[in-house]
């Protein structure tokens, strides 16, 4: 008896397409995205890309050239030079990871032995690269202008405090140093590299985990309102109000255009709830700059909801929108940083992330709270956003006109 | 005030509705009479210009469904099989949501809500939600609803299907008082005792085509079906048969110990009883048959009509 149920239960399990699609499917393919993010893919497999750097040699001296020219043969690195006030632009739109900046005087503090007038100002939202630039940068002074730098440092040391020491003794002592015999070595290395976040520059209460629980959390719970919302238009169809919406003298672009007005509505609502609690809670600056948040709220809940309306137009009914919304919404979640930030994830996932509604929102919610970009600069993204929901409109118009129709032949 | 003429649709190689015809005059209670699946619903879909045929016209008052719908859709009220109704709207709501797809200004749709529940008997629960009605009240809501635009034309597709029978009662008392008021009604069941209480004439449906259409008694002469009644004796012979043949003069058949006499029961009855006294024949039993739509439908198809 217990076989007989056990296996009524197995073959009634792989009937149901959906189940098997949801227990299998959707681990399989949200372990491979969080591995992917994570950097779990073997790096063998992965093609490396230099991370692009941005110098600008206000020095300009044959020390900082040298510099230059030697980061220029690393492979991990793709140097570009620039002016510094288009540099700093960049990196602050989120272009670049950084900009490496060498001081007036950067060879002249090298001779004299003082601290490098040189620094990397970065984007904190892609932290993950900016460490490895951290890393190879710092070794490649070391290796270029270190030994110099320390020498000279050391010279001027001795000079100071023991003016008679022979020079003999003087490059015997330097070699130690150098061949790591002494550990006067660490407190001779000038070669720090100041690191400085380019936006917290002008950040007082910029909190990026913050920002990123908000705008990411946001918009992967819109998505599933939406989808829910949405699916009323499949209630209707299934309790047959729909097809008596029919008979009166609406035209079927009116009913579609009244639900996605709703939804849109409704998805604006949720944003502006979520944005106004985040701000009574946990303190967002959602005043800093309130036209371009409020366009941006309307530009997200527009291609929120019109992603939400179309997952409902290619859904048949209430079983499939819920399977469907469930595997596209986390996938795109997954991918576009609503799950994990995208400057934890590897290079490759984050320009994978372009394709997902939810990557345009929470970067264009990350230049309004952490890069203070003027609204001039956030109006591409909102752009993108609005073209989103332009194209998710139409396919969900024509879908809808043919499921409509099926709907009333049936 | 309706003209249907040679109606077809198909979907893919099913014929569902195959080339049918009739017309409906003011005033009247038309019945479509057919089993599940027969054509009636998807005949109501075309004509409320919902569906598109494939081949033939609809007129309303004149005006092809095609070329003109939306004053189609002003001159009819569709009441669909489903109760298609918000379940978590009150039925005032409800009302005021339907009736406003039709553009009524405000006051005179609150108005025309407050006498149609009067009409259906629920005024008392207008703010009650749809989900705490039974399922006699929903429909009634259900027809409320096609009614807020004062159609001339009211569409009923099933309308009772699932409802006790004192529901079913109010139901067909409140489409006669429609009707009284001037609305031409469309029916369409496959319970035959509501058409022969309700409907003045009926098209029969069976396989997407109209097998035969009139009054009732039109029907009757079309199947050839007679009225009858079946007597049981205690015994009965060929002679006694014979007897009886020659002093009635009416078509007699034999069925063990009964006799199916096809007779006019008002005026042959008590002849047919004296017949069987003068022939010494005891009778034990009488049952009148008389003609129905069901005997009609099953002379005409050579089925039943839940088949």
């Amino acid at each position: 008896m217990i076989l007989t149920i056990f296996k009524k239960d197995i073959k009634l399990f792989f009937s149901d397409k959906r189940a098997v699609l949801l227990t299998f499917l959707m681990p399989i393919l949200l372990i491979s995205l969080f591995a992917f993010a994570f950097g779990g893919i073997s790096g063998s497999r992965q093609a490396k890309k230099p991370i692009k750097l941005l110098v600008v040699d206000i020095d300009n001296s044959t020390d900082s050239k040298s510099v230059i020219t030697s980061l220029e043969a690393l492979s991990s690195l793709a140097i570009i030079p620039k002016e510094i006030k288009e540099a700093t632009n960049l990196v602050r739109k989120g272009k670049y990871v950084g900009v490496l900046i060498f001081e007036k005087g950067f060879q002249d503090s090298i001779n004299a032995g003082n601290s490098l007038p040189i620094e990397l100002k970065y984007d904190a939202t892609r932290e993950i690269e900016m460490r490895m630039l951290q890393s190879v940068l710092i070794q490649n002074l070391m290796s270029t202008v270190g030994e110099k730098s320390a020498k000279a440092k050391m010279s001027s040391y001795f000079d100071e405090n023991f003016s008679g020491m022979p020079k003999a003794m003087k490059e015997k002592i330097f070699n130690d140093m150098v061949s790591g015999n002494s550990n006067m070595s660490a407190s001779m290395n000038n070669t720090s590299l100041k690191m400085t976040s380019i936006t917290k520059e002008d950040t007082k209460k910029g909190n990026l985990g913050l920002i990123q629980a908000v705008a990411g959390t946001a918009i992967m719970m819109l998505l599933f309102s939406i989808a829910a919302i949405g699916g009323g238009l499949l209630d209707e169809k299934e309790s047959g109000t729909l097809k008596r919406l029919f008979y009166s003298p609406l035209k079927p672009t009116d009913i579609l255009f009244g639900k996605m007005g709703a939804a849109l509505v409704l998805a604006i609502l949720q944003l502006v709830v979520m944005f106004v609690f985040s701000w009574l809670v946990f303190g967002l600056p959602i005043f800093k700059d309130i036209t371009a948040l409020l366009l941006m709220i309307l530009t997200t809940a527009f291609a929120v909801s019109s992603f939400g309306i179309f997952l409902v137009a290619i859904a048949k009914s209430r079983q499939q929108l819920q399977s469907l919304s469930t595997i596209i919404i986390l996938t795109m979640s997954a991918i576009g940083g609503s799950m994990i930030p995208l400057f934890v994830m590897p290079a490759i996932m984050q320009k994978i992330a372009v394709v997902s509604v939810n990557y345009w929102g929470i970067q264009g919610f990350y230049d309004i709270f952490w890069r203070n970009l003027p609204l001039i600069d956030i109006l591409p993204k909102m752009g993108v956003l609005v073209g989103i929901g332009l194209v998710m409109t139409i396919i969900s118009i024509k879908l809808f006109k043919k499921n409509i129709l099926k709907l009333v032949d049936a | 005030m309706i003209q249907v003429t040679n109606l077809s649709k198909s979907f893919e190689n099913i014929h569902a509705v195959n080339n049918i015809s009739f017309t409906i005059k003011r005033g009247e209670v038309f019945g479509l009479l057919g089993p599940n699946g027969a054509g009636k619903s998807t005949t109501i879909n075309m004509m409320s210009t919902i569906l598109k045929s494939d081949e033939g016209e609809v007129y309303i008052n004149g005006n092809d469904i095609k070329q003109n719908p939306n004053i189609c859709k002003q001159l009819i009220g569709v009441v669909p099989q489903e109760i298609s109704l918000y379940d978590d709207f009150t039925a005032y709501d409800n009302l005021m949501f339907w009736g406003s797809l039709y553009k009524i200004p405000a006051k005179e749709l609150k108005h025309k809500i407050l006498e149609i529940l009067e009409l259906i008997g629920l005024i008392d629960r207008k703010d009650d939600l749809i989900k705490t009605y039974s399922g006699g009240m929903k429909r009634r809501i259900n027809i409320a609803a096609a009614l807020l635009h004062k159609p001339e034309i009211l569409f009923l597709d099933e309308p009772t299907v699932g409802v006790d029978p004192q529901s079913r009662n109010r139901i067909f008392e409140i489409i006669e008082t429609l009707n009284q008021q001037g609305i031409t009604i469309i029916y369409t069941t496959h319970y035959m005792e509501e058409v022969e209480r309700l409907c003045n004439r009926i098209a029969i449906m069976d396989s997407g085509r109209i097998i035969a259409q009139g009054t009732q008694a039109e029907l009757q002469q079309h199947s050839n079906v007679k009225e009858a009644v079946e007597i049981a004796f205690q015994s009965i012979s060929e002679n006694q048969i014979v007897q009886l043949k020659e002093q009635l003069q009416l078509k007699i058949s034999q069925n063990n110990l009964k006799l199916i006499i096809e007779c006019d029961v008002n005026k042959d009855l008590s002849n047919i009883i004296s017949a069987c006294n003068n022939s010494n024949l005891k009778i034990e039993d009488i049952v009148v048959k008389k003609v129905n739509l069901e005997a009609i439908f099953l002379s005409l198809t050579g089925k039943q009509l839940r088949d």
